[in-house]
């Protein structure tokens, strides 16, 4: 209770200070939080120049990480799960996907722009910055898993299915919902850069590029400032699920 | 895989086994049996490879040479009924303790009205009776390690292997759980192979106690404990019963 009358504070503050200099600087080009407010009721209400709505804007990029967002947890835990229970199947196929790890995902938009079109060309963009970190932490997080525990099932008659589900996915858990925390902010990372670089009409990225050349900062602004919330309000989504799964561990991480 | 359970049963074991690791031998030729309802301990100098043992008795590591079985047939954790109490913390941890003591009779496929009997009874017998919500991280290891033998025991296991179950636990807590095994075994007729380093502890729960040797392990005596119970371990016969014991761990041969 205290820790939220402190944040409405500083937040309040914060936003006083802000409104003050741009007072004070008295620039189209520095505007305070009321002009943002102005830009995003606007935005919201009358859409932007093309006539898409703010609500049109962030649906096509939300739709887009989703699909991108999903392909990658798809993918990345089942492989993590086969890569970690088979080290042999990792160490022998390293060499082919661990260089693709380190070529970031807006390294991949030339070719995405040649290849794919449409939502198809963001969720593969954003399938390329989702899949690593769910993947690598699922292959990491196997290795955790107690040999004890197999053990368990094992003496009481349990094949191989049984201590999948029952012990290797309950162990693995917790990392995997840390790497689809971190996958998720990837994403977002990448539809922003993806949209940027154009090629359609619609997504907050788009809208933001727009109104960037017509020098229009608080609408700008407006875009920034919903791609942060957002991003916020999904990793709140997946904390809430996670407390849910994990009511047996100490603690939720952070 | 659905499986009849039938219920009271109890193992016949007999063990005639070598076992190797590359170049060590662990088991030199043991050979012994266990009778059906019969509480078997076994006692050896550290590292004289008994948890190597009771693992080939579950069925879950093949002797180098010889073999395991089980009412004549190779021991196998997925056609015999067998049960294990480890030495380490096996609980898991994403499980509540209803959810612990249960997971042995899931995996044997058990209805779910027996399974809720069943548990309901061997939660109420080790003393667990209003922790059944509880995750493991919130009891102690007193009852963590109470929980495990509660899934060892409410499947109903023929065989029942238990390694060095109370060492972690402090003296009294130990007491206490070596007396409510013996109740759980009196109540329940199954045989028992029971592995443990204190003597005191094997003079006190044992039909019979057999002493290895260290590596390569061999059975260096077996002592019948005729007691009756509950044993008083500052009786005469006990004392003299677990200084005999502790002379054959001594003993030239043994270590």
């Amino acid at each position: 209770m205290l820790t939220m009358v402190w944040n409405l504070a500083s937040l309040a503050l914060a936003l006083a200070l802000w409104q003050l200099a741009s007072v004070l600087a008295a620039s189209p080009f520095f505007p305070g939080p009321m002009k943002i407010v102005e830009a995003f009721v606007q935005l919201a209400s009358r859409g932007d120049t093309f006539g898409h709505s703010l609500w049109t804007h962030s649906w096509a990029s939300i739709e887009r990480v989703l699909v991108g967002f999903g392909l990658g947890v798809l993918l990345g835990v089942p492989l993590g799960l086969l890569m970690g229970l088979y080290p042999k199947v990792y160490a022998g196929t390293r060499s082919v996907l661990e260089p693709f790890r380190f070529i970031p995902p807006i390294a991949w938009i030339p070719l995405a722009i040649i290849f794919f079109s449409g939502l198809t060309r963001f969720a593969f963009l954003i399938f390329l910055g989702a899949f690593f970190p769910v993947f690598t932490s699922t292959l990491v997080g196997v290795a955790r898993v107690e040999p004890i525990h197999r053990k368990v099932g094992v003496v009481h008659g349990a094949g191989k299915l049984w201590t999948l589900v029952h012990v290797v996915v309950p162990t693995v858990m917790p990392d995997i919902m840390a790497g689809m925390r971190v996958g998720l902010g990837t994403a977002w990372l990448t539809i922003v850069a993806a949209e940027l670089a154009g090629g359609i009409s619609t997504g907050l990225g788009r809208m933001m590029t727009n109104y960037a050349e017509l020098l229009q900062v608080p609408h700008v602004i407006v875009g920034m400032l919903l791609i942060g919330f957002i991003g916020f309000v999904m990793n709140e989504m997946l904390l809430i699920v996670e407390k849910r799964l994990f009511r047996w561990r100490w603690q939720v991480s952070l | 895989m659905q499986r009849q359970m039938q219920t009271g049963g109890s193992a016949k074991v007999d063990v005639d086994a070598t076992h190797r690791y590359g170049d060590l031998v662990v088991h030199d030729q043991l050979r012994f049996s266990v009778a059906e309802n019969e509480f078997l301990c076994i006692c050896g100098p550290s590292g004289c490879g008994k948890t190597t043992l009771l693992d080939m008795l579950a069925g879950i590591l093949e002797p180098s040479e010889g073999r395991v079985l089980i009412d004549g047939a190779p021991a196998d954790p997925k056609r015999q009924s067998i049960s294990f109490v480890f030495q380490e913390p096996s609980t898991f941890p994403w499980l509540n303790v209803w959810d612990n003591v249960a997971t042995g009779l899931r995996i044997r496929g058990t209805p779910r009205e027996a399974i809720a009997a069943k548990v309901e009874e061997i939660v109420r017998i080790v003393g667990l009776t209003g922790f059944e919500k509880f995750y493991p991280h919130q009891i102690s290891g007193g009852m963590k390690q109470r929980v495990a033998i509660a899934r060892a025991f409410v499947t109903d296991a023929d065989l029942i292997l238990m390694d060095e179950p109370f060492v972690s636990l402090d003296q009294p807590t130990r007491e206490r759980m070596q007396a409510e095994v013996l109740d759980i075994w009196r109540h329940r007729r199954r045989t028992v192979v029971f592995v443990t380093h204190n003597l005191e502890e094997a003079v006190y729960l044992g039909d019979r106690i057999l002493i290895l040797s260290a590596k390569p392990a061999r059975i260096v005596a077996e002592l019948d404990v005729s007691l009756a119970r509950p044993r008083d371990p500052l009786s005469k016969e006990f004392m003299e019963l677990r200084a005999s014991c502790v002379r054959w761990l001594h003993a030239p041969g043994t270590v």
